[in-house]
């Protein structure tokens, strides 16, 4: 049994807590729970109980009975007296006869609620002070104006244990089981305050009302009164640390796929991208604080304790995330800490009849944008245009034109647009099924999650589905068994090429390259119609499973410190196959009248590709914990040993040149030319010490200090190892004397941090001097033979990355949670960073050199989240949450050449990583820049890209030597990544009906919008309708410059023409909800039901043409577009 | 407490002792699986073998390329526009910063002088150290001279550079062009004895091959770029070294001219030294898909990445022997692809030409897409022929996959006799040796011989006209113009398409300039590559070559 955490006391919601209590409360936020049944709450009363205490307080015997009979309280501090000296003493009784005997000397009623036995001044006793107190004109008045109701939570279920306070006395009350409470209170206009640990605090005037029904709403902010850290939990008030938290429950109802895009505008400190919208591969990368390292910069994950990715879980399954930000949220991770660290906790079951909910919706996704090319008339005209500026003879006649413009001869003159390929309304639907419930000894929770997510073209989908069971056993007084199996299944099919070179292909996709999609015989005539819609696919299996085990033990000798031992399997197996079967598309043969449309000439046959990947990941934890309370003083401990091995292993097997079309290894070619192998393994190895200490004395003053000693397989031995310290504290400025009384103000505090983690970066094994062999590598003899080649050169002191952080906050509550905000400066200094040395050896040196921790960056920037809530009626409640980070870095060390080092203009020193630069763009040459004879007039600067035009861009000559070269580049853009995040999120609730919405916007960015992304006919590609915007004499002022057959030299130069402001807002989820009134959910024989609509990026403002903001320039992949989801949804409780 | 409890608790307590007394660095020592140390690699010759065999790996070839090296040239051009042939170098325009660069073969000099440190220093047997020192030997002179082409005279590293070591001796200054060929030369004559003059694995360097190096350099030294007067001698060497190929007599020329290049006849009599592919691997070769014809059969088969100019092939004889522009050949402007040598039929995809089993119509009909692309916007031919010559058909349908195991033939016999023929005319004039030479190369491809009496002017044009046809889109059209000092006219002037129209209802052949064909070429700076910006930029004793 733990040992109760101390009676703290925040405003007016002064609860005594547990940590069961804390997970009561957060399931509530988006969960069914069943009536616990009273008769078997009852049984509590049962316990058998032995105590023997004199003139103690009564705060401090009903903690003592909590241990003691394996019970607890739950209370207003305000109507129990608990400084009151009580004596009792009994042996072998009863739990019910011991509070009998010590409470009703109190006037102090208990009644059982789920796990708790609540307690409140009783109704007789309140009535004898009203009596005794009726001189009290005003009271007189008045006498005993009784008010009842019951409470619910936003989705309809009946709460329990909600305190029910007249505001401005100790008169006050729980409601019961069923959610009914009634009080006596003194007025017809009195005020009645809710409040439960997790929600919202309310006052509802009473205003004559005899039966006052209230829907309690879920404080959206934080968890309120604990918070998951690293390795154990925290109470909120007492954290030093910078974390952010979210719920779980305000991702599952969002149509969202894939996890990692739930945290972006939701969570101050998190900056998030999300590249691409393709199933399966929609993850975003996220950022914690920005980008600290030129190395990695993906936080750690970590899931129920246990480093692991969490991306395709089951949001159901969610309880929270807690995102760790400063050096003292992260030293417990040590040398994965420096990035950040987001924890997420899956839900655990809780004490009470079985509780089964249902929670599923439908949605449909459209691209938020595609690429729009021109079409086949468009086409023709464009490159009709750009030879007349080359002076060349017309690609296209007159009357080839005239059929494009018709569609009179779809055949000859086709127009294959990629958009009709693509399905509209691509169907995303996901279900859940949980099942919660248990006794004081065994806990369960399970939970069974399905999602199909179809892709714009029926190649591409995927299927997932999630298992979850979590069971915590109570095996002994003493002992805590913890068992936990999550695993999932997934299915993605995608076409057999890679998605980035699909976009490439729909970039050829025009007139020039293909015929129609199809050929009026119904045969295609298009790459990307065989390939979209012939045989082959790319089929990615994946079975994954996550599995612990955990014993708790309390010791028994030592009050305090409990021992505990986890162990987690982890294995994963992919199995990927690729058919790929290149199709002949159709010809056609215009000779002849009609045309004759056969089968082209043949392709290569198909082949065959299967990988097979294992990874696994075995975990040990071992650790102590201790927490103990010396009068004012409380103090907590946590020494713990850590050690993660990881194998992988990977086999692949080809074989091409198939005669038979089936799919099977087996099935094809025998030529042993025709067939490959391949295969490797891998291990890593991690190991660490850490501990924490905290104190915290009388709630005001917080210190803390932690740390990891860690160990790492990537570094040479002797330099295995690195100790990462933080020490943090804390003041609680509301607590101290001078501001307790200041009314307006709940909370206030003030915590700092400072200390140093660790980043692994680079490679495992730089430290050693060491060849790769790979093969097949060439052949000698008509024989295939392997190779081996020099790696770069070795560093045997390579080490890891040091972050040295720092951290202020502020987090204040004021006028009763009307505004809540909790504001964060932080800085940190990467160093050791990795980086190559160029500069000290010449180009002829011949090998790369080894990287050096020789970099280092400095990252500042804020974080702020700011709620505020408002309760205008009992049916009406407005709310406000805001998020917002801003995070810049700077190189301060990098090894930088001469050449750009020594021009202020390029220096990368002192700029963001990132920084984009190029020749800065001063617009287009115009008539009036050349002579008559076409030379250019004298003074302006020589371009070294071929004889330019009027048309072409010109480039500004910084340094005004006359010429264009590389001493004129400068700064042209933002780095790809956003330096700014924020998030609002306005959500009202009237009766029934809430209505919750996410603005998420990103600034200080540029996307470099080159190449195909940009350019008419790149590569032979089709162009942009935006192209049509090119230089004219006219039109001198264009978009884009003069239109030529193929982009010119100099007018593809990297320049800040092509630099585009990719800031954006969008409305990234908008949800409107109905629960259904309990009574008739009661008469469908539900606890609750729900019904909602949702929409994710509904709606997206941003400069950006043809690709989403959040698009990356990578290389051809990842232009998958974002999707736009609309679903309906539905949320059952039984 | 129960029994099952108490066993739990023991196992608790027995798994905590564990990891206390696991010993973590134990834990940590882990070995990677994909590499190897340097004690094992120099342990033994297998292991050593594994370390030359990526040096062979490392000398480039051009079969995954769509911009082969001769679309520099007259030969062809490049039919997809924007490519660096037909835009940085036809005009000239490139800079230190944007030109083509070979210094990355420094990486490769690297790999040698590793080689040839670890070898020299090992107690393997004498027999086998010789030969792959020599081996070595032998690529890093090739690659020294590829540098020595391209740039002149570059920094000379015969060491493994080793900045801990070394300190500021690591940087090197420029080596005269005649320091850096005197190195090639001297290399090349060091270590042919010790190569034999049958590999026993093909692929390997053999005698031959360090000879042809040799005397292929001497070529280059003799001809007008490097001999500014004509020093005789300096033929002489050339013609004596290459005679001495010939005289090994252990090449001949293979008897096929079209199937020579393929796959089937990979290490054939003819090759003299080639790099290797392995087609269905990352090594494979992808040149049908990259170089060959657009459009086949009305679908896009290749890139059309090798468009052959009217110029090269303008150059092909008649069948008769005779050049077109001899009136006695027979030649009819307005037939051209009548009557010629069979070279042309084996090398030039042209219109009324058969691939793939369908016929390539160039002719320009309204939606033909392989009609001479006269706006040079998409990749159909810009001159009205497509590469044909070393494609196999077998590959030509896969696209650019690289499935193809053709070995690309860097020397081969024909290249030395032509050599020879050129440097012996050079330095004594026509004589027999010449004559015969040459007449071998014709001979193979059902050519009359040369007529007897030519001067020594036209038995250079003879033999130049000869070398150009017989070694085209062999990338060695470049290196011959420069050395030649042709490049400034060949390569500062338009090249020439077919176009071919319907006039009157008869199509008529007509030579223009080929649309993107226009060229410029400097010749106070462009016969050399500028030094790559970022070189010098991280040495500041290399010097930029003149004009840059």
């Amino acid at each position: 049994m733990k040992k109760p955490l101390p009676i703290i006391k925040h405003g007016l919601r002064v609860v005594k807590l547990t940590i069961l209590q804390i997970l009561m409360a957060v399931a509530f936020s988006g969960l069914t729970i069943a009536d616990p049944v009273p008769t078997y709450g009852q049984d509590i009363l049962d316990n058998i109980v032995s105590i023997s205490v004199q003139d103690k307080k009564l705060g401090d015997v009903l903690t003592e009975i909590e241990t003691l009979a394996n019970v607890k309280f739950s209370f207003n501090p305000k109507a129990i007296p608990l400084d009151e000296l009580v004596s009792v003493h009994q042996r072998n009784a009863k739990l019910k006869d011991v509070l009998g005997n010590l409470l009703s000397p109190l006037t102090i009623r208990f009644e059982v609620a789920g796990d708790y036995v609540i307690l409140s001044k009783s109704i007789k006793k309140q009535q004898e002070n009203l009596d005794r107190s009726s001189n009290d004109p005003k009271v007189d008045s008045e006498f005993a104006f009784s008010v009842s109701g019951t409470v619910t939570s936003e989705s309809g279920e009946p709460m329990p244990g909600v305190n029910v306070l007249e505001k401005g006395t100790t008169n006050g009350t729980t409601s019961e089981a069923n959610g009914k409470y009634s009080l006596v209170v003194a007025e017809s206009n009195a005020v009645l305050v809710f409040s439960f640990i997790g929600y919202m605090t309310n006052e509802v005037p009473v205003n004559g009302r005899t039966v006052i029904d209230f829907t309690m709403a879920e404080d959206v902010t934080n968890l309120e009164e604990l918070v998951v850290v690293g390795y154990g939990t925290q109470k909120k008030t007492s954290v030093t640390a910078a974390v952010s938290t979210l719920k779980g429950a305000e991702v599952a109802s969002t149509p969202t796929t894939d996890l990692s895009n739930s945290l972006g505008g939701r969570v101050s400190g998190v900056i998030v991208k999300q590249t691409t919208g393709e199933p399966g591969a929609d993850g975003s990368s996220i950022f914690i604080r920005g980008i600290s390292s030129t190395g990695a910069t993906q936080p750690l994950i970590v899931v129920d304790g246990i480093p692991r990715d969490f991306t395709q879980l089951d949001p159901n399954t969610i309880e929270s995330f807690t995102v760790l930000k400063d050096a003292a949220a992260v030293a417990p991770y040590g040398v994965a800490g420096a990035n950040g660290v987001i924890l997420v906790t899956t839900k655990k079951g809780k004490t009470g009849a079985a509780s089964l909910s249902y929670n599923g919706y439908i949605g449909f996704q459209n691209p938020t944008v595609l690429p729009k090319y021109v079409n086949a008339f468009q086409y023709a005209t464009l490159q009709n245009a750009a030879a007349d500026g080359a002076g060349l003879p017309h690609p296209y006649s007159d009357e080839a034109l005239q059929k494009y413009k018709d569609g009179s001869d779809p055949d000859a003159y086709p127009d294959p647009d990629y958009r009709d390929l693509i399905m509209k309304n691509a169907m995303l639907t996901t279900h859940n099924i949980e099942l919660s419930g248990g006794t004081e000894t065994v806990k369960y929770y399970g939970s069974l999650g399905y999602q199909f997510q179809e892709g714009m073209w029926p190649k591409t989908n995927h299927k997932r589905y999630n298992l979850a069971l979590n069971l915590d056993a109570q095996v002994t007084k003493t002992t805590k068994l913890f068992l936990g199996v999550n695993g999932r299944v997934q299915n993605l099919s995608t076409p057999y090429t890679p998605p980035g070179r699909v976009w490439e292909i729909i970039g050829y996709t025009h007139t020039e390259h293909e015929g129609p999609l199809w050929y009026s015989n119904g045969m295609p005539g298009a790459a990307i119609t065989t390939l979209l819609y012939g045989d082959g696919y790319n089929k990615r299996n994946t079975t994954a499973l996550y599995s612990q085990l955990s014993l708790e033990q309390e010791i028994p000798f030592i009050s305090g410190l409990k021992a505990k031992g986890t162990i987690a399997y982890d294995p994963t197996v992919i199995m990927n196959k690729i058919w790929s079967v290149p199709a002949d598309k159709a010809t056609i043969d215009k000779t002849q009248t009609p045309y004759v449309i056969t089968q082209g000439p043949p392709s290569v046959k198909p082949s065959l590709s299967q990988a097979y990947n294992q990874r696994y990941q075995l975990t040990y934890q071992a650790s102590l914990d201790y927490a103990k309370e010396f009068g004012n003083s409380h103090v907590t401990a946590l020494a713990l040993f850590e050690a993660k091995g990881n194998n992988t292993i990977d086999i692949a097997v080809s074989r091409r040149n198939y005669n038979l079309l089936i799919d099977e290894i087996n099935m094809g070619s025998s030529t042993l030319s025709d067939m490959t192998t391949s295969g490797t393994s891998s291990d890593a190895r991690q190991v660490g010490f850490l501990y924490r200490v905290t104190y915290d004395y009388a709630g005001k003053y917080l210190f803390e200090a932690s740390g990891r000693y860690d160990g790492s397989y990537y570094f040479a031995p002797g330099k295995r190892f690195g100790f990462f310290p933080a020490f943090s504290v804390g003041w609680r400025l509301s607590e101290e004397g001078f501001l307790k009384d200041v009314s307006w103000l709940e909370n206030l505090k003030i915590r700092a941090s400072h200390g140093e983690v660790g980043a692994l970066a680079g490679a495992p094994f730089q430290y050693l001097s060491t060849y790769n062999a790979y093969g097949p590598a060439y052949t000698l003899g008509g024989q295939a033979v392997q190779g081996i080649n020099e790696r770069n050169e070795y560093n045997p002191d390579i080490t890891w990355e040091r972050a040295v952080k720092r951290d202020i906050g502020f987090e204040f509550t004021l006028w009763e949670g009307l505004l809540e905000m909790e504001v964060d400066y932080f800085h940190e200094k990467r160093s050791n960073m990795l980086v190559a040395p160029d500069v000290v050896v010449p180009a002829e040196y011949g090998i790369g050199l080894s990287q050096v921790n020789g970099g280092v960056m400095k990252n500042e920037g804020i974080d702020l989240s700011l709620t505020s809530t408002r309760s205008f009626t009992d049916d009406l409640q407005v709310s406000l949450g805001a998020s917002f980070t801003y995070a810049q870095n700077t190189l301060l060390k990098v090894f930088e050449t001469p050449t750009t080092f020594n021009n202020p203009n390029r220096r990368r020193t002192g700029r963001p990583l990132g920084t984009q630069f190029g020749w800065h763009a001063l617009g287009f040459f115009q008539l009036d820049d050349f002579n008559a004879d076409g030379t250019l007039k004298e003074g302006i600067a020589v371009q070294p890209w071929g004889k330019v035009q009027p048309g072409d861009i010109r480039y500004e000559d910084i340094n005004g030597d006359g010429k264009i070269d590389d001493e004129d580049h400068t700064v042209i853009g933002d780095p790809a990544t956003p330096q700014i995040i924020y998030g609002i999120s306005p959500n009202i609730r009237f009766k029934g009906f809430s209505l919750d919405l996410l603005f998420q916007g990103a600034a200080k960015t540029d996307f470099y919008s080159n190449s195909f992304r940009a350019w008419a006919f790149q590569n032979g590609m089709s162009a942009y309708e935006d192209n049509f915007n090119y230089w004219t004499p006219e039109n001198p002022n264009a978009r884009h410059p003069r239109i030529t057959s193929a982009p010119t030299t100099n007018n593809t130069q990297t320049s800040s023409w092509w630099m585009t402001d990719v800031s954006y807002l969008r409305l990234k989820t908008a949800t409107l909800s109905y629960s259904i009134p309990s009574p008739l959910a009661e008469k469908l024989r539900m606890q609750s039901a729900r019904i909602y609509v949702s929409g994710q990026n509904v709606l997206t403002f941003t400069d950006l043409k043809n690709y989403d903001p959040e698009a990356t320039v990578a290389a051809y992949g990842n232009l998958y577009p974002q999707q736009k989801v609309i679903s309906v949804g539905l949320n059952l409780g039984f | 407490m129960n029994k099952p409890i108490k066993y739990l608790k023991g196992k608790v307590a027995t798994l905590l002792t564990v990891m206390a007394l696991v010993s973590c660095n134990d834990y940590l020592e882990v070995e990677p699986k994909d590499q190897i140390t340097d004690a094992a690699l120099w342990a033994n010759t297998g292991n050593a073998d594994l370390f030359l065999n990526n040096i062979y790996a490392s000398v480039p070839g051009p079969f995954n390329t769509d911009d082969l090296e001769d679309n520099y040239t007259d030969d062809s051009m490049n039919g997809i526009p924007g490519r660096v042939s037909g835009t940085l170098y036809a005009n000239s325009t490139y800079t230190p910063s944007n030109a083509p660069s070979y210094w990355g073969h420094y990486a490769n000099i690297r790999k040698c002088n590793l080689f040839i440190e670890k070898v020299t220093a090992s107690s393997f047997a004498d027999t086998w150290k010789s030969l792959r020192l020599a081996e070595a030997r032998f690529l890093r002179a090739y690659f020294y001279q590829l540098l020595w082409t391209h740039y002149g005279g570059v920094p000379l590293i015969t060491d493994v550079l080793n900045r801990n070591t070394q300190g500021d001796d690591i940087f090197r200054a420029r080596a005269t062009d005649e320091e850096t060929y005197q190195f090639i030369i001297d290399e090349c004559t060091a270590i042919a004895d010790a190569l034999p003059v049958k590999a026993a694995e093909a692929g390997r360097a053999t005698k031959g091959a360090a000879l042809t190096l040799k005397g292929w350099c001497e070529l280059f030294a003799a001809s007008p770029l490097k001999n500014p007067t004509n020093d005789l001698s300096k033929w002489a060497n050339a013609a004596a070294t290459n005679k001495q190929v010939i005289d090994l007599n252990a090449y001949s020329l293979f008897p096929d001219y079209e199937t020579m290049f393929y796959e089937e006849n990979n290490n054939n009599v003819e090759v003299i030294f080639d790099r290797h592919y392995l087609g269905g691997t990352a090594i494979g070769g992808s040149r049908e898909g990259l170089q060959g014809p657009w459009i086949v059969g009305g679908t896009q088969k290749a890139w059309g990445g090798v468009d052959p100019t009217q110029d090269i092939v303008d150059e092909y004889a008649m069948a008769n022997g005779l050049p077109i522009t001899d009136p006695a050949s027979g030649y009819d402007p307005q037939q051209p692809y009548l009557n010629r040598e069979k070279r042309f039929y084996q090398s030039i995809v042209y219109d009324g030409s058969s691939w793939l089993g369908f016929e390539m119509v160039m002719k320009r009909i309204p939606g033909n897409r392989n009609a001479t692309d006269l706006a040079n916007f998409n990749e159909a031919t810009n001159t009205g022929y497509y590469l044909r010559k070393g494609l196999n058909p077998k590959y030509a349908i896969n696209g650019n996959q690289r499935f193809n195991s053709a070995s690309f033939i860097i020397f081969r016999y024909a290249e030395v006799l032509l050599n020879y023929a050129e440097a012996q005319n050079e330095a004594v004039g026509p004589d027999q040796s010449v004559h015969d030479a040459v007449n071998a190369v014709r001979e193979r491809s059902d050519l009359p011989p040369l007529p007897i009496g030519l001067s020594q002017d036209e038995m250079r044009t003879a033999i130049r006209r000869e070398r150009r046809v017989e070694l085209a889109f062999e990338q060695k059209r470049w290196y011959d113009l420069i050395r030649w000092k042709l490049a400034e006219v060949n390569l500062n002037r338009p090249v020439h398409a077919m176009l071919i129209e319907e006039e009157n209802g008869v199509w008529v052949y007509k030579v223009i300039n080929a649309p993107g064909g226009n060229k410029t070429f400097y010749p106070e700076k462009n016969y050399f590559f500028p030094i790559p910006q970022s070189a010098l930029n991280q040495n500041s004793l290399l010097t930029q070559n003149p004009g840059y």
